[in-house]
């Protein structure tokens, strides 16, 4: 039996599209839907409005969460761009051995975040762990830096950043390699010092790079779970938890109605400053064209 | 000592000191891995004991070898269903310029930028209802789904750039293009095949997001669920505990000392042209 195949081409995206709207659309939009709910996770969702929300406002452990989660990604972001974009200054230029700390720099991207963490908390714990004792040794006293809100969120952030600055850095020196070398040669001939060659030619040029990783670093900052799960489980107390920790406790706790209120809430926190620094790059890079 | 090679003291200073920060805790971990527990827990010596029964402490009471066979089973499912499909997708979306394939397009684009987070309390519901819950299947289609978007666009971009001379030459001969994606489009993908595979393949290995709530048996536990749970089970036993996080880090570690060329172009591609 002969099957004609003529017009098959048109419809390729729809297995994937089908697929993809059963185990992701839906769910975002059930979520929506529950959001308005007091739903326990087994018996009938009751619709109540708005008072997940409104809940959510008065929750002090979620507000925390919030201050956390924010405080987190105002740290982790920022330092993650600017030690991606200085590794990858550094290590483009040509010296012997390169390839191979560039490696290394980046090989703990590819571990899963939550043995990273695991392997951070054994090195941190207080009076025990490596690097604590050889601080201690050098008699730096870190007193006990879990333990602290302040301290631990810092420590969480550097854990953060010391696993993923590897992968920022690769995606800046893609950019960098992408410069022709004329550009920097006709500069050369100019005279052109090095911070006028760094703001009118590599920071141009770099671009796309930097959107691509202030974006990512921003949703991947804000929705953290495994470094803080790992390091803290989110103790002292509440102190270091997340939004996204939040949800799923909430989940687990009976609260699955709010908890997909907080996660619509997260959506936003998101989306917000994601959708303005996409706005503010692009008119930047508007200025450089 | 000449001018030239004087300046260049900082920058060797710096790579040496980046070069430290990145191998260090690695070493203090193999350092805790191998300690010897008869010799007390306070003083870490610089030298390793070579203790190696810790390892094997740590592979049988973890039950990694489990885990190992169910991230393997999970993660090659999940990878043969992301790019049958995204290829599929990428090439149709790549060719034909329809209402109905910029739609999707879009979707996919926009849904790249929402984490798993926001969606897992419903999916996790949904899969309580599907009786997908501690199911290889269930696991399979989430983390497939998820790493869709992503490789739609890397597909799709491929595909546009490569041009269709060759997929013509069978149109020709009377193939239809359906026929001729599997015939002659779909081997010439293997350069982003092997993005999608390793890049995708990684995230889904490592993942620990979703598995914590689909996978609640202990039976069907990932990897990074049975050293998270390994650690807080064991939480007094440091040298078997690191030994075990050692044996987690050992497949994605060795993966990418392998296919390093692949991890970069998986990465970068996209992410330069923006």
């Amino acid at each position: 039996m002969h099957i004609n195949t003529a017009n098959w081409h048109k419809y390729m995206a729809l297995p994937a599209f089908l697929l993809f709207s059963l185990f992701f659309l839906f769910p975002l939009f059930r979520g929506l839907q529950l959001s308005f709910t007091a739903w326990d996770g087994f018996s009938t969702p009751e619709f109540i409005g708005l008072r997940n929300f409104i809940q959510f406002f008065s929750d002090k452990r979620a507000l925390g969460d919030m201050k956390t989660t924010l405080l987190f990604a105002l740290g982790s972001a920022p330092l993650l761009n600017l030690c991606g974009l200085s590794l990858a200054l550094l290590l483009n230029s040509g010296f012997r051995g390169r390839h191979l700390v560039r490696s290394l720099v980046y090989l703990p991207a590819v571990i899963s975040p939550m043995i990273m963490g695991s392997v951070w908390y054994l090195l941190l714990q207080p009076q025990r762990g490596i690097f604590y004792l050889w601080l201690e040794r050098v008699s730096v006293e870190p007193g006990n830096w879990m333990l602290h809100h302040g301290s631990a969120l810092i420590l969480i952030i550097l854990v953060n950043v010391w696993q993923y600055a590897g992968m920022t850095m690769i995606i800046y020196l893609a950019g960098l390699q992408a410069i022709p070398e004329e550009q920097y040669e006709a500069a050369a001939l100019e005279g052109s010092g090095r911070w006028k060659v760094f703001r009118y030619i590599t920071l141009p040029w770099l671009f796309p790079s930097i959107r691509i990783n202030v974006i990512t670093n921003i949703i991947g900052s804000l929705s953290v779970f495994e470094i803080i799960l790992a390091l803290t489980d989110g103790g002292p107390g509440y102190a270091t938890e997340s939004l996204s920790i939040y949800i799923m406790r909430m989940c687990y706790g009976n609260k699955t109605g709010y908890s997909t209120a907080v996660a619509i809430i997260l959506f936003f926190i998101i989306m917000v400053p994601v959708l303005i620094t996409l706005r503010g790059l692009n008119r930047m890079g508007e200025s450089y064209e | 000592m000449n001018r030239l090679a004087l300046s260049k003291i900082p920058r060797y200073a710096a790579v040496m000191a980046v070069t430290l920060a990145a191998v260090t805790p690695f070493y203090a971990l193999i350092l805790i891995a191998l300690k010897n527990p008869e010799g007390g827990l306070g003083a870490i010596r610089m030298v390793p004991d070579f203790y190696l029964l810790n390892f094997i402490t740590a592979w049988e009471k973890s039950r990694m070898g489990r885990a190992f066979a169910n991230s393997l089973v999970i993660t090659a499912g999940a990878v043969f269903l992301v790019v049958f499909l995204a290829g599929m997708a990428g090439y149709s979306i790549g060719r034909v310029r329809s209402r109905l394939n910029r739609v999707i397009f879009m979707i996919f684009l926009l849904c790249m930028m929402i984490p798993g987070i926001i969606n897992t309390v419903p999916l996790y519901t949904l899969l309580i209802r599907l009786k997908g819950i501690n199911t290889y299947w269930a696991m399979i289609a989430v983390l497939g789904v998820n790493a869709l978007p992503f490789s739609v666009f890397l597909y799709s971009g491929f595909i546009r750039a490569m041009g269709g001379a060759l997929e013509e030459a069978a149109l020709i001969d009377g193939c239809s293009y359906f026929d001729s994606y599997w015939r002659i489009t779909l081997p010439l993908l293997k350069p982003v095949t092997a993005s999608v595979v390793i890049l995708q393949g990684l995230g889904m290995w490592n993942n620990y997001a979703q598995a914590v709530f689909f996978l609640q048996k202990g039976s069907m536990r990932t990897i990074p669920l049975a050293i998270s749970l390994f650690f807080k089970q064991y939480g007094a036993d440091w040298p078997v505990m690191a030994a075990a996080a050692i044996l987690g880090l050992i497949p994605p570690v060795a993966a990418f000392l392998l296919f390093q060329k692949f991890f970069i172009q998986g990465i970068t591609t996209g992410a330069v042209k923006g």
